[in-house]
């Protein structure tokens, strides 16, 4: 096993990361109002806001809909086997993120 | 219970149907199993199908008293039953247990043609994603080449009638 280096910190970098996800996580919210009928603004909604139940409430064929969205916005598919992106907005921009990494 | 899997219906080894064939892929029957022929399908995927409009129509009986119009709802059933035998062979495990999929959303219609006795209707349809059991399809109906009326709808699959 070779000794593991710790690349230095560096915080120009962090925030830029942070800002990527901050943009992110905030395009999910406004696909969720645009093509949902949500009946909230973006901005009300959290970032560990629930999809369904208890929080936006969004029914099988709403997820249909976010689904589609998601392919044509970001062209990542979400499939019957990806059943955590679909637990919250932030599962959901992980995913996103995810799809966007394997592309490079 | 026997543990023997059931072959899957040899419908569902072939790319075009007739009307007799529809009947063993759709639980619609006649005035409502409204396709006629498919020419080509592509299982889960894509369909290109055929419906002719007669004058012998049941709708044209009150659609409309003064000039016969083929109702823009009937293109939308039409196109939902073309979509449904594109989703048939995997609603029905293969032809082992009653096809159960109905149509759940109807999105972004717009209708662009009057279809009328005599017009031949061309419709496509393209599934795409499909998440819980339920398919996104991008539809259209084209007559002569004219698009007449073209849209999205959602086909859902239910487990109701699975043994």
């Amino acid at each position: 096993m070779s000794a593991v280096m710790t690349p230095p910190i560096d915080p120009a970098h962090i925030r830029e990361l942070a800002a990527q996800r901050r943009a992110l996580v905030d395009r999910v919210k406004q696909l969720l109002v645009d093509r949902l009928d949500t009946g909230v603004e973006a901005t009300m909604i959290a970032d560990d806001e629930s999809l369904f139940g208890r929080g936006l409430e969004l029914d099988s064929i709403d997820t249909l809909e976010l689904v589609v969205a998601v392919q044509e916005e970001f062209g990542v598919e979400v499939t019957d086997d990806d059943v955590e992106a679909l637990l919250s907005v932030s599962h959901l921009a992980d995913h996103i993120a995810a799809g966007l990494q394997r592309e490079r | 219970m026997s543990t023997v899997a059931m072959a899957p219906h040899p419908l569902y080894s072939r790319t075009t149907l007739e009307a007799d064939d529809l009947r063993e892929v759709l639980p619609h029957r006649p005035p409502f199993l409204l396709l006629d022929r498919v020419t080509q399908v592509e299982w889960d995927s894509h369909a290109v199908g055929v419906k002719n409009v007669g004058i012998g129509e049941p709708c044209f009986a009150g659609h409309f008293p003064h000039t016969y119009v083929y109702p823009g709802v009937l293109i939308v059933e039409s196109l939902a039953q073309l979509a449904g035998v594109v989703r048939s062979r995997t609603a029905t495990a293969g032809g082992t247990r009653p096809p159960r999929a109905y149509l759940a959303a109807v999105r972004g219609f717009k209708f662009t043609g009057m279809v009328r006795p005599g017009d031949r209707l061309l419709l496509e349809a393209r599934a795409g994603s499909s998440v819980n059991g339920i398919t996104d399809f991008t539809v259209s109906a084209r007559v002569d080449g004219a698009v007449v009326a073209a849209g999205r709808i959602a086909i859902a699959e239910t487990a109701e009638g699975e043994s």
